[in-house]
């Protein structure tokens, strides 16, 4: 035929849309919304209308490459293929398992994200495996597994419709999960009040209820007032609070200090709305709380996801229809990935490898001897290589060299590794570093699945061939868990994959690809006949009680001095997304966001003497980039703003990479900074 | 499929199927198993069309068209964007309730080949009420509307009548903001842009995220443009009342300019 329309999920946010991928002489040529599609209905952001943009490009990679000298040279697969695995093999037996990691990938589907932690944990014997949700919501799978003992969003995508409040925080959601903020939108449109803090105005703080600007890391402060608000006014849920939860007297205790002229010193949010927002939040019906990277990418995100997890608790806002605590996952399978077990403590479905028990079942699922010792997380990965304890990498479809704080300090760990292989689908930055290379299919020329970010698993389908010799990432890791393990790996299809995790993994026990074709199924899942699960913690929280944790506010890691006299806070903008590799391949949004800008406030402008589009350099302890000023009365004085999409001018050269205790995700969203004339 | 095939005499059919529980665009040729049609979900099957057709090289596309498709596919041919002779309109009533949800003031196709003719709307209460508001609070209704708008161009790409190869929604010139939600301008050119094309068919309205009152916009600029000019686009005889030249005579070779 022709033409053919291959229903298919969006490879961007993890909203999840599904499209139909418009195919004409095997090739991706438009996106047509789908109508009757639960998520999206019928409507896409402008990334979704031009996914199919960047899948012809002429940059991808469509052979395999090794490393001679400085130049990357055209192989074979099974030269390259070999390369790796022998490479494996060295390292591992000069230095141990440990001494090597892997990198999964939320762009990578279910099956493969299975596929990479088993080629980790059962072929090269470590549970060094991670990804990039260590760099977005590590601090969510943490802090909601301790609160409420699971660390998934606690209801679904359409409920905001019918929220009678929400509270949105650290979420540009109208650019970031823009189907998700426009749902937000319809719900402010039925008379929903909407409540944003966020130290930037955001396209939905501008149509907001209440808009509130805080000091970037003074979130602890906030939260805490308005529980204390809430408290005081006597709209707390006293039932809820003594049926199904434990600790509310020692939060009790802790907040009482934070009263709103407290919290206005700490954050620079006025008495008054937050007194407002308090009584708003807590005296509606169904109130939602929605949030992203700037609760999560901080050096305390734990505990801020903590206490937004005690804000829904006191006010009995769990466990019911558009109300609970919901992180709003930024990659197309962060969710998925994670669920996969693509981390260094968790194996599928959120088990420990820690646990005795649990760990003996994947011995006897996997047929050999499991390491016993967690695994190393990302961040720490590059510290690990700079002092030798790492040797070698293998990536699949991550570009560190552009996600991770303090890139200087990332390109001095990758030049002290022995090895680095990278699967990808464009010659990233990372790819140009590589010692071998794999070319990999992109999202429209596989199968699998994605998990949206309201726990939703969506199938991704094959539209089109993968260009020259790529070939998909679920196949590669098979290749190498063949090489290096010899059985485990024999699997025809995605399908067979889910099928095992399914297995091993009760969260996705009822789930399989007869179900995935013909409904949107939600996890957990436990069995075939179970329908899924749309709202968690109805009747009990999976831990039994909710646990209420007395927070304290803390400064952040940095803070500005009179050398580095402005906060820099980065996130992402409508028409980009990461790290670029697809958008700025796309024309239609690499034209309305070309290039790279911070973002600075009006008055701050004024007296620094920079006008609108002015080369400006930033300089913080760790980097200088240099890139143009867009002066904006929508940011709050004394903070600035860097997308970090653009390479030229990346803003993680200046990010810093001070860690989250419990969760090692990094604080991109505070670091000091020092502006001037370029 | 018969009706298509046989007694029509196509080569293909454009229609929505039934396809991993979803309504799903579909293209047919003869012999090829539809599995389950369905007619019950309005997607936009003009601009679906227009956007397939230069991938087929020869052979007569039957598609499923309701009454706003065959006013868009009028327009279309009028500017020698579209071939009539290569089409075949197999035409679709709308329900009672897609009526009702368009406003819809024209919902008979010209041959109901599926389903049967429901009465039109009267009056389409979101544009009478906004044009009963006082003057500065329309302004203020509107731009609290536009205010939502995430700059998808879903109202753009979706349209069955938006067709310029450089779009003016994309020149820096009229539309200079950076990031969201783009200025007046952005939904002016547009409103103004189409007048002498649109054909009501609600698609801009229907695939807005956030719900913008494309439609009542457009009906009121219909309105504007029958009162002025007495012109109703989607009218295979008339050319455009906008396409004159300055003695006031129509136009008579750009027809395809827009």
């Amino acid at each position: 035929m022709p033409v053919d329309y291959i229903l298919t999920t969006c490879p961007y946010c993890g909203t999840g849309c599904n499209f139909f991928l418009q195919v004409a002489d095997g090739r991706a040529v438009g996106v047509v919304p789908c109508k009757t599609d639960e998520t999206s209905a019928g409507s896409l952001c402008i990334k979704g209308y031009n996914a199919h943009a960047f899948v012809n490009h002429s940059d991808r990679l469509t052979h395999p490459m090794i490393r001679e000298g400085d130049q990357l040279s055209k192989a074979t697969w099974e030269e390259a293929l070999q390369r790796i695995a022998s490479e494996m093999k060295r390292i591992s037996d000069e230095h141990g398992p440990d001494a090597i990691m892997v990198l999964a990938s939320a762009k990578c589907t279910n099956e493969e994200n299975y596929l990479i932690q088993k080629v980790a944990r059962a072929a090269i014997g470590t549970n060094n495996v991670d990804h990039c949700a260590r760099l977005c919501h590590a601090s969510t799978v943490a802090g909601l597994l301790q609160s409420f003992g699971s660390g998934a969003m606690t209801n679904t995508i359409p409920e905001f419709e019918n929220a009678d409040c929400i509270l949105v925080t650290g979420s540009n959601t109208l650019e970031a999960h823009p189907l998700i903020g426009t749902r937000i939108l319809k719900a402010r449109d039925k008379g929903a009040k909407v409540i944003v803090v966020d130290p930037r105005d955001t396209p939905l703080s501008r149509v907001a209820t209440i808009s509130m600007r805080q000091e970037s890391g003074s979130d602890v402060a906030w939260i805490n007032g308005m529980i204390n608000i809430i408290i005081s006014e006597k709209l707390h849920d006293e039932e809820f609070i003594a049926a199904r939860t434990t600790g509310f007297d020692e939060l009790r205790e802790i907040v009482k200090n934070y009263t709103p002229e407290r919290v206005k010193s700490l954050t620079g949010i006025p008495e008054d709305d937050l007194v407002s927002a308090a009584k708003m939040y807590a005296s509606a019906d169904k109130a939602m709380i929605a949030y992203a990277m700037g609760i999560t990418q901080h050096s305390n995100g734990t505990n801020l996801v903590r206490a937004l997890a005690n804000l829904a608790m006191v006010t009995g806002n769990v466990g019911r229809e558009s109300t609970g605590v919901n992180p709003l996952r930024g990659q197309c399978n962060v969710q998925g990935a994670c669920d996969a077990g693509a981390l260094p403590n968790l194996y599928p479905g959120y088990q420990s490898v820690e646990d005795a028990e649990t760990r003996s079942k994947f011995e006897h699922a996997w047929n050999r001897k499991l390491s016993e010792k967690k695994g190393m997380a990302l961040t720490n990965a590059f510290d690990k290589a700079l002092t030798g304890e790492v040797k070698a990498m293998l990536i699949f479809g991550e570009n560190p060299m552009m996600s991770d704080p303090d890139i200087g300090h990332v390109e001095r760990a990758i030049s002290k590794l022995e090895f680095m292989a990278v699967i990808d689908i464009f010659p990233t930055e990372t790819v140009k570093l590589a010692d071998v290379v794999l070319p990999a299919a992109c999202y429209a020329e596989k199968n699998g699945t994605f998990t949206a970010t309201d726990r939703a698993v969506r199938a991704v389908r094959k539209a089109v061939d993968p260009p020259g010799d790529a070939r998909p990432d679920w196949q590669i890791a098979c290749d190498l868990g063949r090489l290096l393990a010899g059985d485990g790996f024999d699997f025809a299809s995605p399908e067979q994959v889910l099928a095992e995790m399914a297995a091993v993994a009760p969260i996705y026990g009822g789930i399989d690809y007869e179900r995935i074709e013909e409904e949107m199924v939600r996890w957990p899942c436990p069995s075939k006949d179970h329908p899924g699960t749309k709202v968690l913690h109805t009747e009990s929280f999976k831990i039994g009680k909710g646990v209420f944790a007395p927070i304290e506010h803390t400064p952040p890691a940095e803070e500005t001095s009179d050398e580095y006299p402005l906060i820099l806070t980065t996130g992402r903008n409508l028409f980009q997304f990461h790290t670029g590799t697809m958008t700025r391949r796309s024309a239609k949004l690499q034209r309305e966001a070309a290039g790279p800008y911070v973002e600075i406030n009006t008055e701050d402008a004024r007296r620094l003497g920079i006008i609108d589009d002015a080369s400006v350099r930033i300089t913080s302890r760790r980097g200088t980039i240099t890139l143009a000023a867009r002066v904006t009365q929508w940011i709050r004085p004394g903070t600035i703003f860097i997308p970090f999409h653009y390479a030229e001018a990346a803003a993680n050269r200046l990010t810093n990479n001070a860690l989250d205790p419990t969760a090692q995700i990094p604080e991109y969203k505070v670091c000091a900074a020092r502006l001037e004339k370029a | 499929m018969r009706l298509a095939f046989e007694e029509r005499g196509a080569d293909y059919l454009l229609a929505i199927k039934e396809a991993h529980g979803q309504a799903a665009p579909v293209l047919l040729r003869k012999g090829d198993d539809a599995g389950t049609m369905r007619f019950d979900v309005p997607y936009q099957m003009t601009m679906i069309l227009t956007n397939i057709s230069r991938f087929i090289k020869e052979g007569r596309i039957a598609v499923v068209a309701r009454r706003c498709d065959e006013r868009a596919i009028a327009e279309l041919v009028k500017r020698d964007l579209l071939n009539h002779d290569n089409l075949v309109v197999i035409g679709l009533a709308c329900s009672e309730e897609q009526i009702r949800e368009c406003r819809c003031t024209d919902p008979c196709p010209s041959s109901a080949d599926i389903g049967h003719c429901a009465a039109p709307a009267k009056e389409d209460q979101a544009a009478s009420s906004i044009q009963s508001m006082p003057l500065p609070d329309r302004l203020d209704y509107w731009i609290d509307q536009f205010r939502k708008c995430n700059k998808c161009f879903g109202c753009t790409l979706n349209c069955p009548v938006c067709f310029c190869d450089d779009c003016l929604l994309e020149e820096k010139t009229f539309t200079p903001e950076k990031g969201i939600p783009p200025g007046l301008a952005f939904h002016l050119i547009r409103a103004v842009h189409l007048a002498d094309k649109c054909v009501e068919c609600g698609e801009c309205e229907r695939s807005c995220p956030s719900d913008i009152p494309l439609l009542a916009l457009r009906k009121m600029v219909n309105q504007d443009m029958k009162r002025m000019f007495n012109y109703t686009s989607g009218d295979p005889e008339r050319r455009s009342p906008l396409l004159t030249t300055l003695e006031g005579d129509p136009m008579e070779d750009d027809g395809d300019a827009c």
